[in-house]
């Protein structure tokens, strides 16, 4: 149940990545009124999640794969370049995520 | 925060200290609003609630003030490298939480893999890449 908190939240603050992005600076209403909603969804989720997760483990997973989620969907909607760089920084944080959770089953 | 005098002199050293300050500012609180939304115990702790919103915001507020003089990506980077790994390690001083080796070790793999990814996305490195400059000088160490 924590994983599906946890990733209800990423996806919200994937919307916070996407939206504080477009709002410039906090200048366009629209979208700081989306990065608000969005923002605080995420962080009630991340609330959620963190009942179970600890705050260390949990924040880290969750900025961390929104930042994933983030370079994936300008990849694939808003039509930024997936370049190797960014390739690397994702399996860097996957990598690190399946490790922390074999190490914690262990 | 001091107080600036704002004198000719001064103004260029500003330029650069002021969104740094805004950005250490807003790792901090980023810090400050992991740790309570930990508190909060899914919002059902008034009192960590209340400080954890008003965390939130002044995050985003200092955020935004940085970002208007530093480079997005190495923005995002510094912000959430201070926030991951201020929760990371404060998260056992206020918590009945432990950091064994193991765990501090994947979180930082994963912290400073998020990093290389927001540094990615700095349109100011990624200009110096695509130069002809390889090994441009404000390269992160």
């Amino acid at each position: 149940m924590s994983w599906l908190y946890l990733g209800i939240a990423v996806i919200f603050e994937v919307a916070v990545g996407i939206s504080a992005g477009k709002a410039q600076g906090f200048t366009r209403l629209w979208w700081t009124i989306a990065t608000l909603v969005s923002g605080g969804i995420a962080t009630f989720f991340l609330s959620l999640a963190l009942l179970t997760f600890d705050v260390g483990v949990g924040y880290a997973l969750w900025t961390s794969l929104a930042g994933v989620g983030i370079v994936i969907v300008g990849a694939l909607f808003l039509s930024q370049r997936l370049t190797w760089k960014k390739f690397l920084g994702i399996a860097i944080v996957i990598g690190g995520v399946v490790g922390l959770n074999l190490a914690s089953t262990a | 925060m001091t107080t600036t005098t704002h004198t000719p002199a001064s103004g260029t050293a500003e330029k650069k200290t002021g969104p740094w300050l805004a950005l250490l500012l807003a790792g901090g609180f980023e810090v400050g609003y992991a740790l309570s939304v930990n508190g909060s115990q899914g919002f059902t702790n008034l009192v960590w609630s209340i400080v954890a919103v008003v965390f939130f915001l002044l995050t985003l507020f200092f955020l935004s003030v940085a970002l208007k003089g530093i480079d997005v990506g190495i923005g995002y980077a510094v912000w959430a490298g201070i926030g991951a790994i201020g929760a990371a390690l404060l998260g056992p001083v206020f918590f009945d939480e432990t950091l064994t080796m193991t765990k501090a070790f994947w979180l930082a793999v994963i912290i400073g893999g998020v990093v290389w990814l927001k540094l990615a996305d700095s349109p100011k490195l990624t200009a110096h890449q695509t130069d002809s400059e390889p090994g441009a000088s404000d390269q992160q160490s």
